[in-house]
Formats: structure tokens, sequence, C-alpha cells
């Protein structure tokens, strides 16, 4: 073997900024992940504040029709694509190394690269807005409006998107493949798969979700990249094409997609809620194949986007959405007999984790409607479908990414965020969260469509147009402290020690911020909490388990 | 445990009094600005409920909805009142360091919460496959055909002869009094939807319903209007993302009485059978060429001489969508003192306009409001 032919890191140079941009670490990958969807949540999030200040009132004020459309357009591209997709993945790259005790993700380097394609391909569809245009025919882009150039987008905004989605779509897929080596070839001795954190679990549904579906929307975007350069006829029906097939296609990987920006999120709560009511996670391993089951049904149910295209099989898409609620109810019911007759300490993450069981309920059930199909075709396409998708992915995810952030930060920099600023933080969230997507159930019943830059005010929207719009910047104001709250502790910040909240995965075990290859030695694994285990006493019932030993180290060097 | 306990406080108090502060404030305000509280309550309640159905099958879909509605309200109370009662009821006290019962699972509880929620899906599953058999099966024999082209941005409505083949009368102008889609209320109405562009949707949100208007196929369903609902007018708008116009793309539901709806479609028949296109005259002096491409006149400006009759040479360019040429005095929301006949591209039409003072004019489609140009006359 030719190991030493590997030349060691000349670790001398790498320092300060340089270590940050060359660096293969999982966890300074894990933090970069952070850092660049967070940016891009801000852009996303100014984008839709320029929505809401043009809805607040009837009439056109400050935006022009085209223009509106590349606004929510990228809105919606940036917030799925490069903000609550890769955030997760954030997370996911730093944690789930930690807590299955490797000192690393499988590979590194390709790590690194999954990571880096990211800001390019951000980049790529924020590039459109100097090239005369970006991206304006919504997240979905649907042919033939995303094919007519004159008719739709100007400019190379469109094609720009398609480039940039495709590469985001394969860094997602070489992570995924990344998460699935790590989880399966390098788990600490005693960690069986019925030991490993939920939070695991839900990145290794994940990454099967992503490795099936991005593929076949990759393959959506290059035929509508073929049809818009090179004369293609794959969606354009003037030639033979048939529009709904890219819808089809796109959808089969986009309602996967929804499981892909919610269960890591899940994950991350179903660890916050145990360790803050100092009791296990109530149905462990039925929350394990609620998991998969959703992850298995969430394969089936695409066509539910397509109720009214006239050219879908309906009943079994609704029944097979309306299943889909069963193993979600499931969780749910975990979630909360896990709180029960616990002692919860209403710390920061845990309130964010509250916020998200309380909001992914209502963007649970509300989404129930659009499963019965007649309902469907009364709610389909309106500001109902705006309310439901954003109680799933705000009210969900971004509360469960908050939850995360607030319970691992201290890991990460070794200091605490101020309970009170998070606190105040997390009110304001909350309040202009549903001031902002609430009263959008009502205007879509009221027969507001999506998408519209303007309305009548003889519609009688104008009210609760307000009301969301006044939502949306209590929303952008919650920002400031939590801007705030990071800036402060990063300079100053209470130290947090190795194990803050008295955790139960291995992530505690070890120093914070950990160090390079993450531990010394390991503790013993006889569960799925191995530090719960070791502070109160319990060790294997059998007592059969060697002692592990020395924690396993990388065989090659990369800094 | 001093680090610990800075990190964990050991109660919510902060969120709760911000939570009560809040509160009071919102109310102090609303007693202030004077809001009627009941009033504002029993607005929010309907506004969680559809509007009214005009339509049969609205009609059912709202029972359908509101089946869901009241099921959906009792998990919603049930759950979200249990996490609450739950994070009230099992706080940590203060001092308190001893561990709950490590409770892992319960077969039970799992199973229950299993079955029952599987029943209640399946019951709503059942229920609305019903509700969809009876909307959206199409009727044997539907008394009226009418289809309903929508290219960027505007809606046609052809009305059919009773095999739905031949069209009798097209209307170009989808809103307003001499505008929209007249239908026969207590009729079976079958509509056609076609798009020559990209894809719409033809919705009207007291129908409760829409459908996709997807270029290369044909859709199509029935309904029909109450009865009662004679001589109302309904407002209905494209749902599906269709461009920069994809706003104004609105367009009107006259409901008629049966006898109403005959009487005005043979009156429009003949009307429109009796006036042939204008031809040209042969006397006006000046003529003017406007083309239109892409939803765009392709002249910003043209000129005329001032005091004498003019002609107008249009060039619609655009493939299934329709255009004008009409004058508005000094801007485009000024005065309308001439309106051209409306048609679809690529086709052409001469309009003779009548003598007009010197000064500036716009001309404007009226199809497509924000299709300008400026026409001076000289």
């Amino acid at each position: 073997m030719a190991t030493t032919a590997l030349t060691p890191a000349a670790s001398t140079y790498r320092s300060g900024l340089y270590a940050w941009l060359t660096t293969t670490d999982h966890k300074k990958i894990g933090i970069m992940y952070l850092i660049n969807s967070f940016v891009f949540f801000f852009i996303g999030g100014l984008l839709v504040l320029a929505v809401r200040a043009e809805l607040a009132q009837p009439g056109l004020q400050f935006v022009e029709d085209q223009f509106y459309n590349e606004l929510f357009s990228m809105h919606a591209t940036l917030m799925i694509f490069v903000f609550i997709i890769p955030i997760l993945a954030g997370f996911a790259n730093y944690v789930v190394p930690l807590q299955i005790g490797a000192p690393d993700m499988a590979f590194p380097r390709i790590n690194a690269l999954s990571f880096w394609m990211l800001p390019l391909g951000g980049g790529l569809l924020l590039l459109g807005f100097l090239t005369g245009g970006a991206a304006a025919a919504g997240w979905t882009s649907y042919p033939p409006l995303s094919e007519d150039r004159p008719l739709a987008s100007v400019g190379s905004g469109q094609d720009l998107w398609i480039v940039g989605l495709v590469l985001i779509g394969t860094s997602s897929i070489l992570g995924a493949i990344n998460f699935l080596v790590t989880i399966f070839k390098m788990r600490a001795p005693g960690m069986t798969l019925f030991r490993m954190p939920i939070l695991v679990w839900t990145v290794l549904v994940t990454s099967v979700l992503v490795l099936m579906a991005t593929p076949v929307i990759t393959s959506a975007l290059i035929m509508l990249f073929i049809d818009r350069n090179y004369g293609g006829s794959f969606f354009d029906p003037r030639v033979g094409g048939d529009p709904v097939l890219y819808q089809n296609v796109f959808w089969f990987y986009s309602h996967p997609a929804v499981y892909v920006m919610i269960l890591i999120a899940m994950g991350t709560v179903s660890e916050i809620l145990p360790v803050f009511s100092r009791k296990p996670l109530f149905g462990y391993k039925a929350f394990v194949f609620a998991t998969a089951g959703i992850g298995a049904l969430g394969f089936s149910v695409w066509a539910h986007h397509m109720f009214t295209t006239g050219s879908v099989y309906l009943p079994f898409f609704s029944l097979m959405t309306f299943l889909i609620a069963v193993p979600t109810g499931v969780k749910m019911f975990n979630w909360i007999f896990t709180l029960w007759r616990g002692k919860l300490t209403l710390a920061t993450p845990l309130l964010f984790a509250l916020g998200f069981l309380s909001m992914f309920l209502i963007g649970g059930i509300n989404g129930a409607f659009s499963a019965a199909v007649p309902v469907d075709f009364a709610l389909h396409d309106t500001y109902w479908v705006v309310a439901h998708l954003h109680y799933v992915l705000f009210g969900g995810s971004v509360f469960g990414v908050m939850a995360g952030f607030y319970f691992y930060f201290p890991k990460m920099t070794g200091r605490m965020l101020n309970e009170t600023v998070g606190k105040l933080q997390f009110v304001l969230m909350f309040i202009g969260f549903n001031l902002t997507f609430f009263p959008m159930h009502q205007l879509g019943l009221a027969g507001m469509p999506r998408r519209i830059a303007d309305y009548s005010s003889a519609a009688g929207w104008n009210d609760l147009n307000l009301l969301a719009t006044i939502g949306g910047f209590t929303i952008a104001v919650s920002m400031v402290p939590f801007l705030w709250n990071v800036f402060v502790s990063l300079r100053s910040g209470p130290i947090a020690g190795d194990d803050p909240w008295e955790g139960n995965t291995l992530e505690w075990a070890t120093s914070s911020p950990p160090p390079p290859y993450n531990f010394d030695r390991l503790p013993e694994i006889c569960s799925e909490r191995p530090l719960f285990d070791l502070r109160h006493g319990r060790t294997h019932p059998a007592a059969t388990m060697p002692d592990p030993g020395p924690a396993p180290q990388p065989t090659h060097s990369a800094g | 445990m001093s680090s610990t306990s800075m990190a964990r406080p050991s109660r919510g108090s902060v969120t709760a009094v911000a939570i009560v502060v809040l509160l009071v404030v919102i109310g102090v305000a609303a007693v202030v600005l004077g809001f009627d509280l009941a009033r504002a309550a029993q607005s929010f309640v309907d506004g969680l409920y559809p509007p009214r159905a005009v339509t049969a099958e609205g009609a059912q879909i709202r029972d359908l909805y509101t089946i869901v509605f009241l099921i959906a309200v009792a998990i919603f109370l049930i759950v979200e009142g249990l996490i609450i009662w739950t994070v009230i009821r099992y706080r940590r006290k203060p001092g308190d360091d001893t561990l709950p019962a490590q409770t892992h699972g319960n077969n039970l509880a799992e199973t229950v919460w299993t079955v029952v929620p599987t029943l209640i899906v399946i019951f709503l599953f059942v229920v609305s496959w019903q509700t969809l058999n009876a909307v959206d099966t199409p009727a044997a024999t539907p008394d009226t055909h009418i289809r309903a082209v929508a290219g960027q941005f505007q809606w046609q409505f052809d009305y059919l002869d009773n095999d739905g083949t031949t069209v009798l009368y097209t209307q170009n102008l989808a809103t307003g009094e001499g505008g929209g889609m007249a239908v026969p209320a207590g009729r079976t109405v079958r509509l056609t939807l076609t798009s020559p562009d990209v894809i719409h949707a033809f919705y009207v949100p007291q129908f409760l319903f829409k459908r996709d208007v997807v270029p290369g196929r044909v859709n199509q369903f029935d309904f029909r209007v109450n009865e009662a609902d004679a001589g109302q007018t309904f407002r209905g708008q494209c749902a599906e993302l269709c461009g920069a116009g994809h706003r104004i793309m609105l367009f009107d539901v006259h409901a008629m009485t049966p006898t109403d709806f005959d009487a005005w479609l043979q009156e429009r028949i003949q009307e429109q059978n009796a006036t042939p296109p204008p031809r040209p005259s042969g006397e006006a002096g000046a003529t003017v060429d406007i083309s239109a491409l892409n939803v765009a006149f392709e002249q910003a400006e043209v000129r005329v001489p001032a005091g004498a009759p003019f002609r107008i040479v249009f060039d619609n360019k655009d493939q299934g969508i329709p255009h004008n040429v009409a004058i508005h005095r000094d801007s485009p929301t000024g005065e309308e003192l001439f309106q051209g006949e409306i048609f679809s591209g690529p086709d052409q039409r001469e309009y003779e306009v009548p003598e007009l003072d010197a000064g500036t004019y716009a001309f404007i489609c009226t199809v497509h409001p924000n299709m300008t140009g400026t026409l001076l006359v000289e």
C-alpha cells in the first residue's frame, strides 16, 4: 500500500481564511453550508419583502409585472434550493459524523466539492438579474411559458436557472452518496442501526430520496435546456411535445423533495425534545418506520400537484396523499408523548421545536384539504396553497432550523447564545409568521390566485393582504435579534463547555468545538442515548460489550 | 452546574411575560382603535369558508369542504391543545434535578394513533371520491356548448352549436357589460378549454372550481349555474402563471335565464352576420401602418395629418392572440375616441378613423392595456 505516497497536508500555511477555503473537515464544511444558506436566506427574504410590499395594497406601486414574476420565482428557487435543502444538509454534515462517532465523512474531498457547487449554483441563479432578467416562470418553470422567450423570461435568466439547478442537484447527489456511505460504513463499534440517533435516520432516508429523485429532475431540466436552445420538442405542443410530461417529471422529484426539505428538521427536533424533557424519544422504532414510510409513500403522491391538469388518474393520487398523513401523524404523537410527563426546560431550542410542532401541525392538516380532489379544484393555485406550503416549510422547516441552530451553536462555536434575545426572536418570528401566512388561507378561499402582482380593490382582499405584509416585515425584524445574538455571542458569549444541554448523543462527548477528527475515545454504546447512559451509570444489559478502544482515526491526512 | 443553570433558565418566564404583554398591547390597541371584536371574529370565521357556491357542482364541493374542515378543526384543537397543555403542565420546577420516568413507548397507544388516523383518512378519501364522481362526470347531453380560448393575456368565448363543432358566435371581450361569458342558469353547460400559447387555468371562485387550459390538449368540464342565480355576474381569473400579464387575465361570467340567454345569443349571431368587417371606402386620406408582435406594438409613435379622416392598417402578427387599436385622448387612460375591431392574429384589418384635432393621442390595445403607443396628429 502506497499510503505513504500521500503528501501530508502542509498545515503550516493553512491558516485563517485559506484554511476555511481549502478545508475538507466536515465540521468546517458544515458551518460553511450554514453561512452560505443563511446568506441566500437573506437574499430570498429581501426579494419576498419586495413582493409583500407590492401586494400590501391594490395598484402597482413598486415593481413592474415582469420584475414581479422574477421576484417570486427567484424567492422560491433560492429558499428551496440554496437555503432549506442545503442548510439541512449543513446540519447533517456537521452532526452526523459526530453522532455516529466517526472522524469525518467517508469522502472528505467530495464533501468539499458538494459544498462549493452551492455558492456557484446560487450565484448562477442570481446572475440572471444582471443579464437582462432572472427566471420569471415560477420556481416550477412550467413549459411552454419557460420555453417561449418572447412571451416569458427575457434574457438568459431561465437558462442560468437551469444550469444553476443542475449544479445544485449534482451537489445533492454527491452529498447523498457521501452520507449513505458514512452512515453504513463508519458507525462506532456498538452502534447498530437501531441505536443510531433519529437525526441520523432522517439523514439516511433523505439521502435515499435525493439519490432516487434528483436524477429525474435533472433529466427534466436538461430536456428543457435542449428545448430552449437546440430546437428540441420535448415539451412544446406546437411541435408534438407535451407540457404535462414536464410536470410529471418535475413533481416526481419535487414532491419527494418536500420531504428532503423537512425530514432532517424533524430529526433535529427529535434530538431536541428528549434532551429538554429529560426523556427518551417516545416510540423510537415507530418513528424510524414512519420516516421510512414517508420516504416510500413520498414517491407515489407527485400528481396531487396536477389534479387540475385533467390528465392524471385522480383517485389513486388522492388516496396515497391521504395515506401519507398517517406516518406523519404517528410522528406528531411520538413528539407530544416525548414531552408528556417529562420535565421540560423551556430554553430557546425547545421553544423553536415547539413552534415547529404547533405550526407543522397546521401545515399537515391544511394539506389534507388538497388531498380531497374536489376541494383541491377550488384551492389549487390560490393563496391557500401558499399558506399551506409556508406552514410546512417555514412553520416546519425554518422553525426546525432555528431550533437546531440554537441547539448546536454552542457545540460549533464553544459559546452560548443569549437566551433572552433568543426568546425575543422566537416571539417575533412566531407572531410574524402567523400574521403573514394565516390570512393567506382566507385569501385563497376568497379566490385570490397565486403569482399575481396586483388585484382589484373591489375583490375584497385588501385587509388580509395588508395584514400579511405587516407579518412579513415582522419576520424580517425578527432577524435583527437573531443576527445581534450571533454577533455578540461570537465575541463575548459565555463559554459553553462540552455538554451545555445535558445531551444524549455522542456529539456532546467531545469538546466544543470538537477537535479535528472529533474524538480521542468513545464511550460504550448500548442504546440510542450513549451519553445519557454514561451520565446515569447505565451500561449494556448483558455487559458483554468489549471496550471499544481508541476512536478510529483517518488513514489519510486532510486538514 | 453553574454553566448549566446559565444555559437553562428553569422557566419560560421571559416568553410568558412577552406574550402576555403583547396580548395586552393588542387588546388595548383594539379597544382604542374601536374595533368591533365580535364582528371581526365573525368575519374571521366566515373567511375560513369558501364563498357561496353558484353552481350545482360547487355546492357539492362546498359540502365536502365543510366535512374536511370540521374534521380538521377537531384534530387541530385536540392535538394543539395537547401540545399546549403538556408544555404548561410538565415544566421543570426550579431545582428539580430528578429524572422523569423513562418511558420508551406504549404499544397500545401507538396502535391507536396509527389505526384511528388511518380510518379517518380512508373515510375522507371515500367521501371525496364520491363527490369527485358527482362533480366531474360529463353529462350525456349537455344543453349548451361553449369553448374558452385562453391566450396571453385574454379570454375568448366561442358559442358552439349542439354538436359542439361549429362556432355560432365569438365573444372577444372578456369583461364588462358587453363582454364576458354569458351562460344560461339552470342548464348544463359544457365548457371546452383550449390555449394557443402557454398553460392557463379557468377559475371562477364562486364555482369552487378550476381547470387548466393546456396547449395541445383539450380539457372540458360541465357545470350548471343555479336558476336562482340568474341575473348575477361572477368574477373569473386565470389561475396558472402565464407571463407578465397574468394578473390582467380576468373575465366575467353573466348568468342569464335560459330564455334571456337564447334571445341574447340569437341577437348576437344576427348582429355578427349583419356587420361584415368594415371595408376601405377609398376616400380616406392618409394611411398609417401599425403592427403588433409578442403582445407589443412595433411602433412607439405614428403621425397623421390633423382635420381629416385617416386609415390605420393594423397587422396583428401574434398567432392566436387577439388585438386591436383604440385611440385615447392624451394618454392611454384618457377618453376613448375610437375603438377598432378585435381580432386574432396572424391577420390584418383596416380601420377608418374619423378626423381628429391636432395634438397628442395614445393608441392602445383594448385587450392588453399595457400595449401602448403615441399618435401625433399634426
